[in-house]
C-alpha cells in the first residue's frame, strides 16, 4: 500500500516536469504488478474463483474434466449474458428485475410467432423486438415518468410472468426447432438448435461474444462512458450534455433484449418452454448476484461486464462442485449464500485497498 | 456605450433602478427580458444583457440573486419562461446543452459538472468525445494528448490523466472544468465562479489564462466572480444582478472598488430596510388580529 501512495496524482500536482516528480519504483516493481492485478476490479473475484476451482479439482477427481466443464456451462453461460445487461443498468444506479419476465416470456412469444407460420430465425427476431418494447416501457416509466426502477421492473416482472401463465395455460410446451431426432448414428439436433443453445458450446460462445461486446462498449465507447457518467453523477452528466433519459432507456432495452435472448437459448437447450415463474425469479436473482459478486456496485457509477462473467463462473463452479460433492440439496442454497457473503466481504476489502493505493 | 439605462419592469422595488444595456450591432449575444421561476420562487424577473465579441463581462450579485440561473438559461440547461435571446444576430433558442455547444456556447458550472468515476481526460472530453475514424470506439490516445496539451497551457501539471477526478484536489478539479470549457471551440464561454475552490496560485493561473484569451480576442466571456479585485482586473464591463434584475452596467475602467462596494452595501441596507418593514407590517397585522 505505502509504495503506491507515492504515485498519488495529488501528491505531485504542480511544478516541474512529470519525470522529476515521480517517486522511484525500482525495487517494488514485481510486487506492484501483483498488487495491480489483485486490485483491478475483477482481480479479487478471479482469485476467489481460481481458489475454489483448485479446491474442487484437488478434492474431486472428476471436477477438472471436459465432461464436467460441459456440465458446468448451463450453470454459468446464461447468467454471464443476463448479468452483462444488468451491469449496465446497475452502473446507471438502476436495476432491472423484469429480466426474469423477459426470460420467461420471450420463448413463449417465439412459440406463438412460429405457430403463426413464421420461420425460426424471424421468430427469434420478433420475440426480441417484443423484449425491446418491454425495455422501452421500463425505460420510459423510470427515466421519464420518474418511477423507481425497482418498482417499475417489479411490476413488469409480475405482469410478464402472469401473461406467460395466461397465454400458455401454465402448461409446458415443446420448443419449436429444438426437437431431437434419433437414428442409428445417435441423437441429432437441427442446425438452428445447435446454434441457438442446444449445441454443447453454443451458449458458451454466445456468452463470450456478448460479454466481449458489452465490455468493449462499456470501456471503449461513448455509450459506456455516458452510462458511467449517468450512474456516477446524474446532474453533472446532464449539465455536461449527456442525454440522461436516452442512456437509461437504451440500457433498459439492451437488458430486456439480452434476457429474452437467453430465455430463447435456454428453451432451445432444454427443448421445452416451462412457464415456471419461480425458476425465472431464481435465474433473475442469480444474474444480479453474479453482477454484484463480479464487482458492480448496486449504488451505481462503477462496474465491469467481465467481472460479472467471472461472478457467474464463480456461482457455476460453486453449484457444480457442491453437487458433485454430493452435498444434500437442502444445504445447497445455504452454502451458496454463505459463499456469496464471504466473496463479497473479500471483494470489499480488496476494493478498499485498491482505492487507498490510488489505482482507481 | 452603456451609459443609457432605462427602467423596465413595472414591479420595481423602491429605490431600484433596472438597467437595460444599449446593444450594438456587433453583439455576439443579446439577452432580452428573460424571466424564469421555479414554482413559487422567481429567480429571474427581467434580465437584459449583451456581450460584444472578445469582451469579458463580469456578473456580480448576492447569493440567490439569479446569476447561476441566468448562466444555465444561456447555456441551454434550462429554458426561460419568457424573453428572448439572440446569438450573432440570429434568434437563439438552445434546446439542450449539447445544442448550445454546437452553436458555440459552452459553460463551466459552479458545481463543475465533473464525473468522479471518470478520468481527467474522459471528463474533459465528455459529450465531445473523439472517435477512431468513423468507428464507435473512443480515440483515447488522441484525447489524452489534447487534454495534456490543454492542461499544460494553463500550467496545471498532473502526472496521470487516467486517474478518476475524485482523487484530485478542489483546485485541480476546477482547472479541469475550466480547461474543458476553454478548449471546446466555443465562441462564447460562460464561467460560473471559475475561481471557487482554488488556491491563490491556481486562481492566478486561471486569471492569466483568461487575460491571454481576452488578448487573443476570439472568445467572448460572461464570468461570475465574487472578488471585486478580480472583476476589475479581468473584465471589460461589469453588470450587477439583484433579485433577478440587472441594476448596474458600467465598463470596468469607469468603476472602482469603492463604487462596487458602496453599491453592495447600499443593496444590503435596502434589503435590511425591506426586511424590517416586513417585520413591522407583520407585527402590525398580528396586533390587529390579536389586540390583547
Amino acid at each position: 500500500m505505502s509504495g503506491s501512495d507515492d504515485e498519488s496524482p495529488v501528491a505531485a500536482s504542480a511544478g516541474g516536469p512529470a519525470h522529476e516528480r515521480r517517486a522511484p519504483r525500482t525495487a517494488v516493481a514485481p510486487l506492484t504488478l501483483i498488487r495491480q492485478v489483485l486490485t483491478t476490479r475483477e482481480g479479487s473475484i478471479v482469485v476467489i474463483t481460481v481458489a475454489l476451482t483448485v479446491y474442487f479439482s484437488l478434492s474431486l477427481s472428476v471436477f477438472f474434466t471436459t465432461s464436467n466443464f460441459e456440465n458446468l456451462l448451463p450453470y454459468f453461460a446464461p447468467y454471464a449474458m443476463l448479468a452483462a445487461g444488468e451491469v449496465f443498468l446497475m452502473i446507471n444506479g438502476e436495476i432491472d428485475l423484469s429480466i426474469g419476465g423477459c426470460y420467461l416470456f420471450a420463448p413463449l412469444m417465439f412459440y406463438e410467432f412460429h405457430g403463426g407460420g413464421i420461420p425460426l430465425i424471424p421468430c427469434v427476431i420478433l420475440a426480441l423486438i417484443v423484449c425491446m418494447g418491454i425495455g422501452v416501457f421500463n425505460g420510459f416509466v423510470t427515466a421519464v415518468l420518474g418511477v423507481n426502477s425497482f418498482i417499475t421492473t417489479l411490476g413488469t416482472l409480475f405482469t410478464l410472468e402472469g401473461l406467460t401463465l395466461i397465454v400458455s395455460h401454465a402448461e409446458q410446451l415443446e420448443m419449436p426447432g429444438a426437437q431431437v431426432t434419433t437414428n442409428s448414428t445417435g441423437n441429432h439436433i437441427t442446425s438452428f438448435a445447435s446454434a441457438f443453445g442446444a449445441g454443447t458450446y453454443s451458449e458458451l460462445f454466445w456468452a463470450l461474444g456478448i460479454v466481449l461486446v458489452m465490455q468493449v462498449a462499456l470501456t471503449r465507447t461513448r455509450w459506456g462512458l455516458h452510462t458511467i457518467a449517468v450512474g456516477s453523477n446524474r446532474i453533472a452528466a446532464a449539465e455536461a450534455g449527456v442525454k440522461v433519459r436516452a442512456v437509461l432507456i437504451r440500457n433498459f432495452v439492451v437488458c430486456s433484449t439480452l434476457a429474452g435472448f437467453v430465455g430463447i437459448l435456454e428453451a432451445v437447450r432444454s427443448n421445452s418452454i416451462t412457464p415456471d415463474p419461480g425458476a425465472a425469479n431464481s435465474v433473475l436473482l442469480d444474474a444480479i448476484a453474479a453482477a454484484v459478486i463480479g464487482g458492480t456496485l448496486l449504488a451505481g457509477g462503477s462496474g465491469t461486464v467481465v467481472g460479472a462473467m467471472i461472478g457467474a463462473l464463480f456461482l457455476g463452479v460453486l453449484q457444480d462442485g457442491l453437487a458433485i460433492k454430493g452435498v444434500n440439496a437442502d444445504y445447497l442454497d445455504f452454502y451458496l449464500g454463505v459463499a456469496i457473503l464471504v466473496a463479497m466481504l473479500i471483494n470489499r476489502y480488496v476494493g478498499r485497498v485498491r482505492r487507498r493505493s490510488g489505482l482507481g | 456605450m452603456c451609459e443609457g439605462g432605462q427602467a423596465l419592469a413595472e414591479d420595481t422595488l423602491p429605490g431600484e433602478v433596472i438597467v437595460a444595456p444599449v446593444s450594438d450591432a456587433d453583439d455576439v449575444l443579446r439577452v432580452e427580458h428573460i424571466a424564469k421561476s421555479f414554482g413559487p420562487v422567481t429567480a429571474l424577473r427581467d434580465v437584459s444583457l449583451h456581450l460584444k465579441k472578445g469582451e469579458v463581462l463580469g456578473l456580480l450579485g448576492d447569493n440567490g440573486a439569479g446569476k447561476s440561473t441566468l448562466i444555465k438559461t444561456i447555456c441551454g440547461f434550462q429554458k426561460q419562461d419568457s424573453g428572448a435571446m439572440w446569438l450573432k444576430g440570429e434568434p437563439y433558442e438552445p434546446r439542450s446543452v449539447d445544442h448550445a455547444r454546437s452553436l458555440g456556447v459552452d459553460v463551466v458550472y459552479q458545481d463543475l459538472a465533473l464525473i468522479d468515476e471518470l478520468s481527467v481526460y474522459q471528463n474533459m472530453f465528455l459529450c465531445r468525445e473523439e472517435r477512431v475514424a468513423r468507428l464507435p470506439f473512443l480515440d483515447r490516445r488522441s484525447m489524452k494528448k489534447e487534454a495534456r496539451a490543454a492542461l499544460d497551457e494553463i500550467g496545471i501539471h498532473l502526472p496521470r490523466l487516467d486517474v478518476p477526478v475524485a482523487r484530485l484536489s478542489g483546485g485541480q478539479r476546477q482547472s479541469i472544468a475550466v480547461a474543458r470549457g476553454v478548449y471546446s471551440d466555443a465562441d462564447i464561454l460562460l464561467l460560473d465562479e471559475p475561481l471557487a475552490a482554488m488556491g491563490a496560485k491556481e486562481g492566478a493561473m486561471i486569471l492569466e489564462l483568461i487575460a491571454r484569451l481576452k488578448k487573443e480576442g476570439k472568445l467572448s466571456m460572461i464570468m461570475i466572480l465574487h472578488n471585486y479585485v478580480h472583476v476589475l482586473e479581468s473584465c471589460d464591463r461589469v453588470n450587477m444582478i439583484v433579485d433577478g434584475v440587472i441594476t448596474f452596467d458600467k465598463p470596468a475602467a469607469e468603476t472602482s472598488l469603492e463604487e462596487l462596494t458602496e453599491i453592495v452595501v447600499d443593496e444590503y441596507r435596502r434589503a435590511r430596510a425591506a426586511a424590517n418593514a416586513e417585520e413591522v407590517a407583520e407585527a402590525a397585522e398580528a396586533a390587529v388580529l390579536d389586540p390583547e
